[in-house]
C-alpha cells in the first residue's frame, strides 16, 4: 500500500469538497437544522414535566452521535459516486491506485470531516443551548471512534451495491444508514423497543454505544463491556464490509468499470 | 518487449467481444489499432489498463504478468481517451496534481507546465475542467497522459472532438514524444489520415478478431482498388457502356466520371477509351489510402 496514492485520493476530494456551498452543506447546513429541529423539541418535550432528567442532553448527545455515523457511511459513498457523476472512474483506476489506497484516502478525509463537524455541532449545541455534549468526558472519544467505523462499515455496504448496480442504486449512500437507526436505540433505550426488535438491535455495535452513553449520563460510570461489545462488532462489520465492497469491486471489474460512467 | 498480449479473451455470455487477440507493442512504436465500431477496440484497451478483467488470456507488460503486477506496471502506462472525463469541478492544476500524486509526483502542475504551454492551456491553469472548451479538455487529457513520464501510453480516439489542424498537431506530439523519450504508444482512432501518418504498424479488429497486422502503406495497398477521374468531353454514354461491360464501377457527376478499378487494368481501360474515340481532359490517378481500406472492412461486417 502507498500512502503517497492515499494522499492523493484525500486532496481529490477535498478539492471537490472546496467548491461551491452545496458541498459544504454537509457540514454546516444540516447539522445546524438538525440542531435547531430536535433542540427546540427537546426543551419543548421538557417543559412538559416529564420524568426524564438530562432530557436535552440526551437527545443533543444522541443527536450528535448519529451525526458522527451517519457523516462517515454517507462520506464514503458520496467519494465512490463522485467518480460515476464526473466520469472519471475509469481514468481513476487506470492508474496505479490500488482499491485498498483508494479506501485508505477516503477513511482519512472523512475523519478529518467528522473531526470538523463534531467541533462545529458541539460549539452551536453550546451557543445556541448553553450544553456541554462532552459532559460524557473522555468517553466521548472511544465512543465516536467506534461510531465513525459503524458509520464507515454502513458506507462500504452501501458502495458495494453502487460499484456493481451503478447509478441505478445510488440512494443507497443516503438510504442505508437510517436503516439501522431505529434499532440503534439513538433516542430511546433499548427496553423500548419489542422483543424482536431488541435482538436485532444487540448485533449493532451502536446500541452498545447509545446504551452506554446514556449510563455515562445518568450513572456517570465508564461503561468497559459496553465499549469493547461494540469495537468487537465494529471489528467483525468493517472487515466484512470492506471484503465486500473488494469482491464487489472486483465482479464489477468484470463487467468494465467504463459502464457505470 | 514492452507489452505482450496471449490469446486475450472477453466474452459476455454468448457475445465475444474480443476472440483471442494476440499481438506485442515493440519499445519506441507506436501501433494503430484499427476497426469498426464494436469491433472490441475499447474492450481491448480497457482489459490492457485493467479495468475490466478478461475472460481469458494473458497480459504482459515489460515482461511482467499485469495479473500479478498491476499496480507495478501502471506506474509506466497512461492513458486518455475522448471517452471519459476529468473530475471537471476540480481545476486544471488542482487534476494534475491529484493525478500527480497516484504517479508519486508531489508538484503536478511544476512537472505539467512545459506540456501544457505546448499544448496552449497553462494559462487556464486555475480555471475549472468545466469550463473549458472540449478541444481544450482533450489537450488537458493528453498532458495528464504524459506529464507522468510514462513508458507506454494508451489512447482510445483522443483526437476524436479535435480540428483537424490541432489534430494534426498532435500526431505530431506523438511523433515527438517517440522520437525524444522513445516511448511506445498504443491508440485508436477513427481519423486515417492520422494513423498513416503516426503509426508504424496497424492492427485490425473485426468483430473481436484480428484480421490483419501490417504497415499502414500495406493496409492501404490491400484494397487494390485505385480511383480514376476523368473529364470526357465527348462519348460520355460509350464510357458508361465499356466500364459495364468490363466491370468497373463508376460514379458520374456532369462530365467528370470516377471509376474504381485495379491499378493493373488503368492502361488497358484507358487505351480501350482511345480505340472508341471518346475524349477526356483532367486525368488523375488516386492511391488507395488506409480509409478506402477501413471503408472496405467496415461494409464487409
Amino acid at each position: 500500500m502507498n500512502f503517497d496514492r492515499s494522499i492523493g485520493i484525500f486532496y481529490r476530494y477535498l478539492y471537490t469538497m472546496r467548491k461551491g456551498l452545496h458541498h459544504l452543506s454537509d457540514l454546516f447546513y444540516w447539522p445546524i437544522v438538525e440542531i435547531l429541529l430536535w433542540g427546540l423539541t427537546s426543551f419543548w418535550i421538557q417543559a412538559q414535566n416529564f420524568q426524564v432528567s438530562n432530557l436535552p442532553l440526551i437527545l443533543m448527545t444522541g443527536l450528535i452521535f448519529w451525526q458522527i455515523c451517519w457523516r462517515g457511511s454517507v462520506d464514503i459513498s458520496v467519494c465512490l459516486l463522485q467518480e460515476f457523476w464526473q466520469r472519471n472512474l475509469v481514468n481513476l483506476f487506470s492508474t496505479p491506485l490500488k482499491v485498498s489506497e483508494w479506501i485508505g484516502g477516503v477513511l482519512m478525509l472523512s475523519s478529518c470531516k467528522l473531526l470538523f463537524t463534531i467541533g462545529f455541532i458541539s460549539f452551536a449545541i453550546w451557543l445556541l443551548y448553553a450544553l456541554n455534549v462532552f459532559t460524557v468526558g473522555w468517553a466521548f472519544i472511544p465512543f465516536a471512534a467506534t461510531l465513525l467505523i459503524f458509520g464507515w462499515s454502513i458506507g462500504f455496504l452501501a458502495s458495494s451495491a453502487i460499484i456493481y448496480w451503478g447509478h441505478g442504486v445510488e440512494m443507497f449512500a443516503w438510504m442505508i444508514g437510517g436503516l439501522f437507526a431505529p434499532f440503534s436505540a439513538v433516542f430511546y433505550p433499548v427496553s423500548a423497543l419489542p422483543m424482536w426488535a431488541q435482538n436485532i438491535s444487540w448485533c449493532l455495535p451502536t446500541t452498545y454505544i447509545f446504551e452506554g452513553m446514556r449510563i455515562i449520563l445518568h450513572q456517570g460510570i465508564f461503561p468497559k463491556s459496553y465499549f469493547f461489545a461494540s469495537l468487537g462488532l465494529d471489528i467483525v462489520f468493517l472487515s466484512a464490509s470492506i471484503c465486500l465492497f473488494q469482491l464487489m469491486f472486483e465482479k464489477s471489474r468484470k463487467k468494465g468499470l467504463a459502464r457505470l460512467e | 518487449m514492452i507489452l505482450t498480449v496471449n490469446r486475450l479473451k472477453k466474452a459476455y455470455g454468448a457475445l465475444e467481444a474480443v476472440n483471442e487477440i494476440s499481438f506485442e507493442l515493440k519499445s519506441g512504436e507506436i501501433l494503430g489499432l484499427l476497426g469498426p465500431n464494436g469491433s472490441g477496440k475499447t474492450t481491448t484497451i480497457q482489459m490492457l489498463l485493467g479495468t475490466l478483467t478478461p475472460t481469458s488470456g494473458s497480459i504482459f507488460y515489460f515482461g511482467k504478468d499485469f495479473v500479478t503486477t498491476r499496480s507495478e506496471a501502471l506506474q509506466h502506462v497512461s492513458f486518455a481517451s475522448t471517452y471519459t472525463s476529468l473530475p471537471f469541478i476540480l481545476t486544471v492544476e488542482e487534476n494534475l496534481n491529484f493525478f500527480g500524486r497516484l504517479y508519486g509526483i508531489k508538484n503536478g502542475i511544476e512537472r505539467a507546465k512545459s506540456l501544457l504551454e505546448r499544448f496552449g492551456i497553462y494559462d487556464k491553469r486555475h480555471e475549472r475542467v468545466s469550463s473549458l472548451s472540449a478541444g481544450q479538455v482533450t489537450r488537458l487529457m493528453l498532458v495528464k497522459a504524459f506529464f507522468t513520464e510514462p513508458k507506454v501510453v494508451l489512447l482510445d480516439e483522443p483526437t476524436a472532438s479535435l480540428d483537424p489542424d490541432v489534430s494534426r498537431d498532435v500526431c505530431n506530439f506523438l511523433l515527438e514524444q517517440r522520437k525524444e523519450r522513445g516511448l511506445s504508444i498504443l491508440f485508436t482512432s477513427h481519423k486515417m489520415e492520422e494513423v498513416a501518418l503516426c503509426c508504424d504498424r496497424v492492427i485490425v479488429l473485426k468483430q473481436g478478431q484480428i484480421i490483419a497486422d501490417d504497415l499502414p502503406k500495406n493496409l492501404a495497398k490491400s484494397t487494390s482498388l485505385h480511383r480514376l477521374s476523368l473529364t470526357i468531353v465527348d462519348g460520355m454514354k460509350r464510357t458508361q457502356s465499356l466500364a459495364t461491360a468490363a466491370g468497373i464501377r463508376f460514379e458520374v457527376d456532369n462530365r467528370v466520371i470516377l471509376f474504381s478499378l485495379e491499378e493493373r487494368k488503368i492502361p488497358p481501360f484507358l487505351h480501350q477509351l482511345m480505340q472508341h474515340d471518346i475524349s477526356y481532359v483532367n486525368i488523375r490517378i488516386i492511391e488507395p489510402t488506409l480509409e478506402d481500406y477501413f471503408i472496405k472492412i467496415a461494409e464487409q461486417s
